[in-house]
């Protein structure tokens, strides 16, 4: 009895641990990052998930990062390397639900606001990479990225992280 | 040599006027056919046109993330145009003045003096640095509101479907339950803006219990590019706010009309071969009844290919007749009529473009209408055609 009802408590929590969220393994990205000089081929070390680094991080300060980009329909800037990202523990829409923007997190834009940060990948001096992120860094929505930077702070709690490398962890199906 | 000659012009002609009854029918069918024609695509070319003068390219549109692609659902902060403004070096400014303009716009229940049921009209909250940003707006009669007054877009009365002389200088109306009295009347080059009612910012706040607004419009100065104010968008989430161009906005409209325009272009193939069919009937019979005449001119040496051409020339002159009557019909009588539709209201554009198409359709039934009627009595034997009742 004890077995059977450990067995469906097990596929019960299977199913719900699925259900909303999917995660897929490392992925290679579209484009050679041996000639790019933003992405990396392997992942920094020490990474934060966003809403903790909203928490934690200060002005100025040296951070890795880590989320899903999202958090509206349209998470990318046209022609500037420039998107959001959302905390890896707020959940999206599944593949199941049929949902077409599933990175805009439509279900949880509450759960958004304290989890989302914006990376600007930027060049030695500063600046903000004139080109798409999609083409720069070959990602694309609910890509789960760890960037590495430095974090800005202003006085509403907005976070944004200027970003001088980029590691493509993985892809959500 | 007398075997390679075409028929004269002139009997293509004449044989038009030996008949004067069903020439002129067949005449009024064709030129009813191209006006319908001239009509479904002066409705689609000022839907486009309406759309696609609407935009600036030098605007950008700020408005909420919420509210996805509907402006109309948008609601901000009204300390955005001032982050804006203070955070965007590349806004255009003149005299110390910045392009950057805050609206509140909705769709609500207009009543004219004149009418007791009421219209759903578009009412836009503006300040004075409105005309800077919304640059084609000009001011036709009258002057800018004051408190409690309101210019109107001279397709506004289409929009409101109501008599043009219930929204004339001086007259009186009434939206969320307060009167407005009309100071002027404005014109936007054709743009969206026409169909709505501006009031003063401050003043449609107070009656809607407001304080937000629906968006910001700003101008940028040449070379700035527009992803800077999405940029500050994605910066500052706690603002939620997007950006868009505003012409990549009216282009988003184009396509949310494509299956309206899709429909008209399938009425207007529809007319067409509806009018290519009835072309096709009257020629059957005008030609069935001149197979001893067609015999004769093949029998005296006229090769059929001449015979053809001269039926072709027929019915091309007959069709190219009720094209340009159906344009001197349309012109005047279509060209310019306004049309309401869900976001506001345009006016049917009887263009170049319309009329070439108008013009080519209707060439095209001529020729075609002749053609298969032509073969097939050209095809018999002629000894046994010159016998025919």
């Amino acid at each position: 009895m004890h077995v059977k009802f450990f067995s469906l408590t097990l596929l019960v929590g299977s199913v719900f641990a699925t259900g909303c969220t999917s995660s897929s393994p490392p992925v290679a990205s579209s484009v050679d990052s041996s000639n790019n000089p933003y992405l990396v081929s392997s992942e920094p070390s020490g990474a934060i998930p966003v809403g903790t680094a909203r928490e934690t991080v200060t002005d100025k300060q040296d951070v890795t990062l880590i989320g899903h980009i999202g958090g509206s329909q349209k998470p990318f800037v046209d022609g500037m390397a420039a998107f959001t990202i959302v905390d890896p523990k707020v959940a999206y829409c599944g593949a199941a639900e049929g949902c077409p923007t599933p990175w805009d997190y439509c279900c949880e834009q509450n759960e958004v606001k304290q989890n989302i940060a914006t990376i600007k990948v930027v060049d030695s001096n500063g600046t903000t990479v004139a080109q798409s992120a999609k083409e720069l860094l070959g990602v694309k929505e609910l890509s789960l990225v760890v960037v590495q930077g430095n974090a800005q702070r202003d006085e509403a709690g907005n976070l944004t992280l200027l970003a001088t490398k980029v590691f493509l962890k993985g892809q959500a199906k | 040599m007398f075997r390679s000659r075409l028929l004269p012009w002139d009997y293509a002609v004449r044989n038009l006027m030996r008949r004067p009854t069903r020439t002129v029918l067949t005449l009024g069918a064709l030129a009813v056919v191209v006006l319908l024609i001239l009509v479904v695509v002066g409705f689609i070319r000022g839907l486009e046109s309406s759309l696609a003068v609407s935009g600036d390219s030098h605007a950008v549109l700020v408005y909420s993330v919420t509210a996805e692609d509907n402006i109309e659902n948008s609601a901000i902060a009204a300390r955005t145009p001032a982050l804006l403004t203070a955070s965007l070096p590349g806004i255009q400014k003149r005299y110390g003045v910045s392009y950057v303009s805050p609206e509140l716009y909705l769709g609500t229940r207009v009543k004219t003096s004149e009418t007791v049921l009421s219209g759903l009209g578009l009412v836009r909250g503006v300040t004075p640095v409105a005309p800077m940003v919304r640059r084609g707006v000009r001011l036709l009669a009258g002057n800018w509101p004051k408190p409690g007054e309101v210019i109107v877009g001279r397709l506004a009365v289409s929009k409101l479907g109501c008599e043009s002389n219930s929204l004339s200088v001086g007259s009186q109306i009434e939206f969320e339950n307060r009167r407005w009295r009309i100071s002027g009347t404005f014109a936007a080059g054709g743009g969206s803006f026409e169909s709505e009612i501006w009031c003063q910012l401050p003043d449609l706040q107070q009656v809607l219990k407001r304080q937000d607004l629906s968006l910001v419009a700003l101008i940028l100065k040449p070379g700035f590019n527009p992803a800077e104010v999405n940029l500050f968008c994605k910066q500052r989430t706690d603002l939620e706010l997007q950006s868009i161009a505003e012409t990549e906005y009216y282009a988003s409209l184009q396509k949310h009309y494509k299956p309206m325009r899709l429909l008209a272009w399938f009425v207007v193939l529809l007319v067409s071969g509806a009018g290519i069919f009835a072309g096709l009937n009257v020629m059957y019979g005008a030609v069935a009844g001149r197979v001893r005449e067609l015999a004769t001119l093949q029998a005296i040496g006229y090769r059929r290919r001449a015979i053809l051409v001269s039926l072709v020339q027929e019915g091309m002159l007959l069709s190219a007749t009720g094209a340009l009557i159906a344009a001197a019909i349309a012109v005047p009588a279509v060209n310019g009529v306004a049309v309401r539709f869900t976001m506001g209201a345009f006016v049917l554009r009887i263009d170049t473009v319309a009329l070439l198409f108008g013009g080519g359709i209707g060439l095209l039934l001529g020729i075609l209408g002749a053609i298969p009627p032509a073969i097939k009595v050209l095809r018999g034997p002629v000894a046994q055609s010159l016998k025919a009742i």
